[in-house]
C-alpha cells in the first residue's frame, strides 16, 4: 500500500499536449477516479503512473520514491485494461498466476494464492478454461484476480467496466468496490461514466483539456461544481446553465428574469433538473413552453423552452404535460450556481 | 451478394477450368512416372499408362537420391530456422521499435526482394568463395536466408502489428523483463505467422535451383532439385525416372502444404484488410 505524488506532470505528443503541469496527491488505500471525456489526459496520466508512458517534465512518486526512470516491472502495480488483455494461450489458472511466475513464487504457495484469487471472484471453479471460451463478465473477474493475486502498492484500472452491458456492470460496480474496500490497496481508476465515478470514488478528479478542473469527493463535486465544465459534465441530465446578466439586484435573461442580489456582471445560471420546480400561474421566474416530456419511470423529465433556451426540470412521474402546453418555472432558491459567463469560473451560489 | 443459378454454374465451369489448368501438368506428372519406359512417347499418347509399373520408382530412388534428399533437407531447415527466428526478432523491433528511423527501414527490406536471383547470384558467389564457403551447406542456407528473410519479416510483421499491444503491456506491469514479454507473450502468439513463414521459406529453398547449382560441385553436396538433372543426359532423357523423382520431391512441400495452407493463406493476407 501507498500514496502517489504527481508534481507538475506534463506529456506531449509532438505538437499535441496530452498533460499540463498537472499536481495531484493521492492517499494510501485510496480509491480516487480519473473522469473525463475522451482525450481528456486521464488515461495517460495512469499509464504514466503504470510506467507504459514517460512523462515529458514532472515527477512521480509511489510511496515516497521517485518511480520516473524505474520500469513497469519494478513499480508494484497492477493494472486491469479496457479488453481484459487476458493471455489468450494460457488458462484463466495461468493468467491468474502469471505475476507470481515471474516473481518465482514456489509452485505449492502460487496454486493456493491463484486458488484464493480466483475464490475471491468467483472463479474458482473455471480455472482450466481459456479466455476465449468465458463471457464478457468472467474475462473481467479473470482480470481482476490477476491482478489481486498478489497484493500491489498501487491499482491502475483503465475503464475496467466499459465493456460490459448495463445490468452487469452495476453487479461488478459493487464488487469492485468491496473488494478495494477490503483490500485497501490504493486504487487510480479511470472512467468517462460519471455514474461509475460517483459511485466508486472516494475522490474524483474531473479532467479537460489536459488539465485538473476540480478535485473534490462525489458529494463535493456534484454540490459544487467548480466550473461549467464540470457542471454539465456531472448529474444526468445535465445541470442547466442560463446565460444572463445581474444588474439592479435582479437577473435576466432571455427566458424570464427573477429578483437577485448579487454583483453586477454577465454570468451563467446553473440550476440542476431537480431543483425546477413548475410554478403555479403567474408565479414562476420563467415561462415557455413544453418542448418534449419523457417518463423514465421512477421520475418525468420536462424540457421547457423558454425564449432560445431549454430548460430541463425532473418532475414526479405523473407530471407529465403535452408539448406545447404553456408552462411556468421556477428554481429552489439556495440551489442555483453561478458561474462567469467568460471565464466559466464558479462565483457563488444563491 | 444474389447470384443467378447460371452465374453460379459459369463461376464453377470456371474453377474447373482453372483447376484442370493448374492440375494437369501434375497429373502427367504421376502418369508418365507410372509408364514403362516404352510408353511415354507412344503414339497414340496415353493419359493413363495400360500397364501401370513401379519400375520407375525403384530405379529413381538409388543411393545419389538419398544423399540429395539429406541435402536438401539439412539446408530447407537450417534456412527455415534461422529466417524465421532471425524474422521474427526483426519483424518485432519493426513493429514495437520506438524510433522512426528504424520503422522507415522497413521499405528497404522490401527493396531488397526486388532483385531477382540471377542479378545477384555473381555477388553472392564471390562472397562465398572468399569465405571459402562454396561446396557447403553454409552457402546455400547463407544465400537462401538471405533472399527469404525480407519476405519472411514482412509476413511476420502482419502478424505482429494484429497483435494487441495491450498484452504486452500487461505482462510488462505484471513484472515481466522486456525479453520475458516476447519469449512469454509474442512468440507464443505469433505461432500462426511463424508456421506460414515456415511454409514459405520450405516451399522456397526446397525448389531453388540456380544457387544450389551454382554453389555446389560435387554429387555428395547437391540438392533435389540438381539432382533431378541427372536424368537429362548428353544423349536422352529418361523422363520415367525423371518424374518418379519429381514426385518423390513434391510429395513432402505438398503434404506441409495440405496440412498448414490455412495457416499460409492467413500469413500472406496478414493486414491486408481490417480485422
Amino acid at each position: 500500500m501507498a500514496a502517489i505524488e504527481l508534481r507538475k506532470l506534463t506529456k506531449s505528443f509532438g505538437a499535441y499536449t496530452a498533460l499540463a503541469g498537472l499536481d495531484l496527491s493521492i492517499g494510501d488505500g485510496e480509491f480516487l477516479v480519473l473522469l473525463g471525456p475522451s482525450g481528456c489526459g486521464k488515461s495517460t496520466t495512469m499509464r504514466i503512473v503504470a510506467g507504459l508512458e514517460e512523462p515529458t517534465s514532472g515527477e512521480i512518486r509511489i510511496g515516497g520514491r521517485r518511480v520516473n526512470d524505474m520500469p513497469a516491472r519494478d513499480r508494484d502495480l497492477a493494472m486491469v485494461f479496457q479488453n481484459y488483455a487476458l493471455y489468450p494461450h494460457m488458462t484463466v489458472g495461468e493468467n491468474i498466476a502469471y505475476p507470481l511466475k515471474i516473481r518465482k513464487v514456489a509452485r505449492p504457495e502460487r496454486e493456493a494464492l491463484v486458488r484464493a484469487a480466483a475464490e475471491r471472484v468467483d472463479m474458482g471453479h473455471l480455472l482450466t478454461r481459456r479466455p476465449a471460451e468465458l463471457s464478457g463478465g468472467q474475462r473481467q473477474r479473470v482480470a481482476l484476480a490477476r491482478a489481486i493475486v498478489r497484493r500491489p502498492q498501487v491499482f491502475l484500472m483503465d475503464e475496467p467496466l466499459s465493456n460490459l452491458d448495463a445490468k452487469l456492470r452495476t453487479v461488478m460496480r459493487g464488487e469492485l468496490k468491496n473488494l478495494q474496500r477490503d483490500l485497501g490497496v490504493t486504487t487510480i481508476y479511470v472512467t468517462h461514466d460519471q455514474v461509475e465515478a460517483m459511485t466508486l470514488a472516494d475522490r474524483i478528479v474531473v479532467l479537460n483539456k489536459a488539465t485538473i478542473q476540480q478535485i473534490g469527493t462525489p458529494a463535493e463535486i456534484y454540490a459544487r461544481p467548480a466550473n461549467t465544465f464540470v457542471a454539465g459534465f456531472i448529474g444526468s441530465p445535465p445541470m442547466n446553465l442560463l446565460p444572463g446578466r445581474l444588474l439592479d439586484g435582479w437577473f435576466s435573461s432571455e427566458g424570464g428574469r427573477f429578483p437577485l442580489a448579487h454583483a453586477a456582471g454577465d454570468v451563467l445560471l446553473g440550476v440542476r433538473p431537480e431543483h425546477v420546480r413548475i410554478a403555479p400561474e403567474g408565479d414562476g421566474h420563467f415561462s415557455g413552453t413544453v418542448f418534449s416530456s419523457e417518463l423514465l419511470g421512477d421520475c418525468t423529465i420536462l424540457t421547457v423552452k423558454a425564449g432560445d433556451a431549454l430548460i430541463a426540470a425532473k418532475l414526479a412521474p405523473e407530471a407529465g404535460l403535452e408539448r406545447g402546453a404553456p408552462v411556468t418555472l421556477n428554481f429552489e432558491p439556495g440551489r442555483m450556481h453561478l458561474f462567469d459567463a467568460a471565464t466559466g469560473l464558479r462565483r457563488g451560489e444563491v | 451478394m444474389n447470384q443467378t443459378r447460371a452465374t453460379r454454374l459459369g463461376l464453377m465451369l470456371l474453377q474447373l477450368l482453372l483447376a484442370t489448368v493448374v492440375l494437369l501438368p501434375f497429373f502427367w506428372m504421376i502418369s508418365v512416372s507410372l509408364k514403362p519406359p516404352t510408353e511415354p512417347f507412344a503414339i497414340p499418347a496415353r493419359l493413363w499408362p495400360d500397364d501401370p509399373t513401379i519400375g520407375n520408382y525403384i530405379t529413381a530412388f538409388r543411393p545419389e537420391f538419398r544423399t540429395y534428399f539429406l541435402n536438401s533437407l539439412v539446408v530447407s531447415l537450417s534456412t527455415v530456422a534461422i529466417t524465421v527466428s532471425l524474422g521474427l526478432f526483426a519483424a518485432y523491433s519493426f513493429t514495437r521499435g520506438q524510433l522512426a528511423a528504424i520503422s522507415a527501414l522497413i521499405g528497404l527490406v522490401v527493396l531488397a526482394q526486388m532483385f531477382p536471383h540471377s542479378a545477384i547470384i555473381i555477388p553472392i558467389y564471390k562472397m562465398m568463395r572468399g569465405a571459402n564457403l562454396l561446396n557447403t551447406y553454409w552457402s546455400l542456407i547463407l544465400a537462401y536466408v538471405s533472399v527469404t528473410l525480407p519476405v519472411a519479416i514482412w509476413m511476420l510483421r502482419g502478424f505482429l502489428l494484429k497483435l494487441p499491444a495491450a498484452l504486452e503491456e500487461s505482462a510488462a506491469v505484471d513484472g515481466a523483463t522486456p525479453m520475458r514479454v516476447f519469449w512469454d507473450i509474442v512468440v507464443p502468439l505469433s505461432r500462426p505467422g511463424l508456421i506460414a513463414t515456415s511454409v514459405y521459406v520450405l516451399i522456397v529453398t526446397w525448389q531453388e535451383f540456380l544457387f544450389a547449382l551454382s554453389f555446389t560441385s560435387t554429387k555428395e553436396m547437391r540438392t533435389l532439385p540438381v539432382g533431378l538433372n541427372d536424368f537429362i543426359g548428353q544423349y536422352g532423357i529418361r523422363y520415367g525416372e525423371l518424374m518418379a523423382s519429381s514426385v518423390m520431391v513434391s510429395l513432402p512441400v505438398m503434404a506441409v502444404f495440405f496440412f498448414l495452407q490455412r495457416y499460409f493463406v492467413a500469413g500472406i493476407t496478414a493486414g491486408a484488410v481490417k480485422g
